[in-house]
């Protein structure tokens, strides 16, 4: 075999498929990506599954859903924080989420394999992207296996079922447009504190549970918040049992812009700092 | 043209200089033997030519194109402190996810490929955590090899090997620049193993380039010397001073520098009523040339 000294230029797109390939193949070749699907789907279910279950001492507790579609989005956008039935719903997905991609993204720095990447991708985009990518659609699978979940609990509990279901079709579509959003935003969070694991997951932990925007909710109120949406938590609460096709495009529209916005800081401070 | 071209190279920590106005020139081809004690910037200097750190200043050319360049850089193996591989995954799993990465067509035919190469064709299926620290090393090759790469970075690839662990690693090396037309840049303490293989060397110290040489230079500057043995060795070596300087005691012979000229040694020896019970000629190795030129640099 002789050696050419001829060297391509890889295009945009021959190098995203790498860099994309490489994240779909350990996704799905590792335990982590099923462990969370597992886990998204348990947590509607252990929710539904004990709700209104009798105390020890003999009372019965007022159970937190009726409705099983309010495991999955409340009837109206609550910012604020009210009761934990209007807030433990499928936005909980993107908690666990934050720390499924920390632990990802962790892991590519720990076993050094990073260094791999980056040897043959000068481009720090690439990586962003693809991490941005390969988590979102994670995320996502995690909404299915939520909705899935929530499901087949609230028919075992025999919960009621009515609900206006193009709403439903919408909530659920838009939560799962916003996990691009919430993916680029863990990703450069996991980018930032890369040397860092605990404090990656602690971070990606407290943003995840939307407490930033909740504060401001209880300070504005809840009928006075609609301008939080153009956050990621907001949005994300906005996709509600009452949404519609606005619902779905402010969602879209935040989602891809925040996943811009995180992109371009994250590759600017990839390709300005030491990779570890 | 080179493959490596680095000029006024500089990072710093802290505000320490790891690198620092470094100059160096890897010939296309070349095993270039990188030599430095710890912590004079040699591993810094790799990590520079695979943008795993930002530069403070200075220029990097690989193969006459900048550094950053998707296409050079995408024909850059390395090996730098370890295989950078998942430890859950088998091994075949992670030169599928480095092939895929690489955007390789026939990627199963490229792992058996790298596999042969590194004489690890029957471990591919085992998981890359359960191998010996040589199997490592030799994935972490395996890994550096696909994709055809012209160049090759090579971080201490043979340490905590055994003897015949870098038997096989000189034997691999020697391989893919003979057969593939590498070019490799392999650093090291274990001198004598770099000695074997290396066409050019470069020697740092302190994050500069204190000299570059090719092998046939290196062997030139290499000084001869006679190693011989004596009843009494004092007196013996304070006759060969004064007629030959350069004589010094070490590990029980006299060694008599710049003279290899046997016969005449012993002649003379004889001459002075000492019977000479050992000889042999010998060649200054690298290690100790470069002993020799790091004394030199701390004196000066």
């Amino acid at each position: 075999m002789t050696h050419e000294l001829r060297f391509e230029t890889p295009t945009f797109t021959q190098r995203i498929k790498g860099m994309l390939g490489v994240d779909f193949y350990r996704l799905f070749h590792t335990p982590m990506f099923y462990i969370f699907l597992a886990i998204a789907a348990f947590i509607p279910a252990l929710i539904l599954g004990t709700t209104g279950m009798s105390n020890p001492d003999g009372t019965v507790s007022a159970p937190l859903y009726t409705n099983v579609w309010n495991a999955i989005a409340a009837n109206t956008p609550l910012y604020a924080f009210e009761d934990m039935g209007g807030y433990a719903n499928m936005n909980m997905v993107f908690i666990f989420g934050g720390i499924m991609v920390s632990i990802f993204i962790g892991h590519d720095y720990k076993s050094g394999y990073v260094k791999q990447l980056f040897t043959t991708h000068a481009k720090k985009q690439d990586y962003m992207m693809s991490k941005t990518l390969v988590c979102a659609f994670a995320m996502a699978c995690m909404c299915v296996t939520y909705l899935l979940g929530a499901v087949v609990a609230g028919a075992l509990v025999g919960l009621d079922f009515s609900v206006n279901f193009g709403s439903l079709l919408i909530a659920i579509l838009s939560k799962m447009i916003m996990s691009l959003g919430w993916a680029s935003l863990y990703t450069f969070l996991n980018v930032i504190f890369r040397r860092y694991f605990g404090v990656s997951i602690a971070s990606s932990f407290l943003f995840g549970t939307g407490l930033p925007i909740i504060a401001i909710g209880m300070i504005v109120g809840n009928s006075a918040g609609s301008f939080l949406n153009i956050f990621l938590y907001g949005s994300s609460v906005y996709a509600c049992l009452s949404a519609n096709m606005v619902t779905l495009l402010v969602c879209l529209a935040v989602s891809v812009a925040w996943a811009v916005v995180y992109n371009v800081l994250g590759s600017y401070i990839l390709s300005k700092s030491d990779v570890y | 043209m080179n493959a490596i071209e680095i000029r006024n190279l500089s990072k710093s920590f802290r505000g320490m200089y790891a690198v620092d106005h470094l100059n160096m020139t890897v010939p296309v081809g070349a095993i270039y033997g990188f030599i430095g004690e710890n912590g004079s910037g040699k591993s810094t200097t790799e990590k520079l030519i695979c943008g795993h750190l930002v530069p403070d200043g200075g220029d990097i050319k690989l193969f006459g194109r900048d550094y950053t360049d998707p296409g050079v850089r995408v024909r850059v193996g390395a090996l730098i402190e370890n295989a950078g591989c998942f430890p859950n995954s088998s091994v075949w799993d992670n030169l599928m996810m480095q092939a895929i990465n690489l955007g390789l067509e026939n990627r199963a035919d490229e792992i058996n490929r790298v596999l042969k190469i590194v004489r690890m064709e029957d471990s591919a299926r085992i998981s890359f955590k359960s191998c010996s620290l040589g199997m490592k090393q030799r994935i972490g090759i395996a890994m550096a090899l696909l994709g055809d790469p012209a160049l090759l970075i090579l971080d201490e690839p043979i340490n905590g090997l055994d003897t015949d662990g870098m038997r096989i690693m000189r034997e691999i090396l020697i391989d893919i620049t003979q057969n593939y037309g590498c070019t490799v840049v392999i650093s090291s303490h274990i001198l004598g193993e770099l000695e074997k293989i290396a066409t050019h060397y470069g020697i740092i110290r302190g994050g500069r380039m204190i000299q570059e040489l090719s092998a046939k230079e290196m062997e030139s500057r290499c000084r001869v010397f006679t190693s011989l043995k004596t009843k009494d060795m004092l007196g013996a070596g304070s006759v060969l001073k004064q007629k030959f300087g350069n004589v010094r005691e070490e590990e029980g012979y006299l060694r008599v520098y710049d003279v290899d000229d046997t016969e005449m040694l012993v002649a003379y020896l004889l001459q002075n009523g000492h019977v000479v019970s050992e000889i042999r000629k010998n060649k200054v190795g690298l290690e100790e040339y470069y002993v020799e030129l790091m004394s030199r640099r701390e004196a000066e």
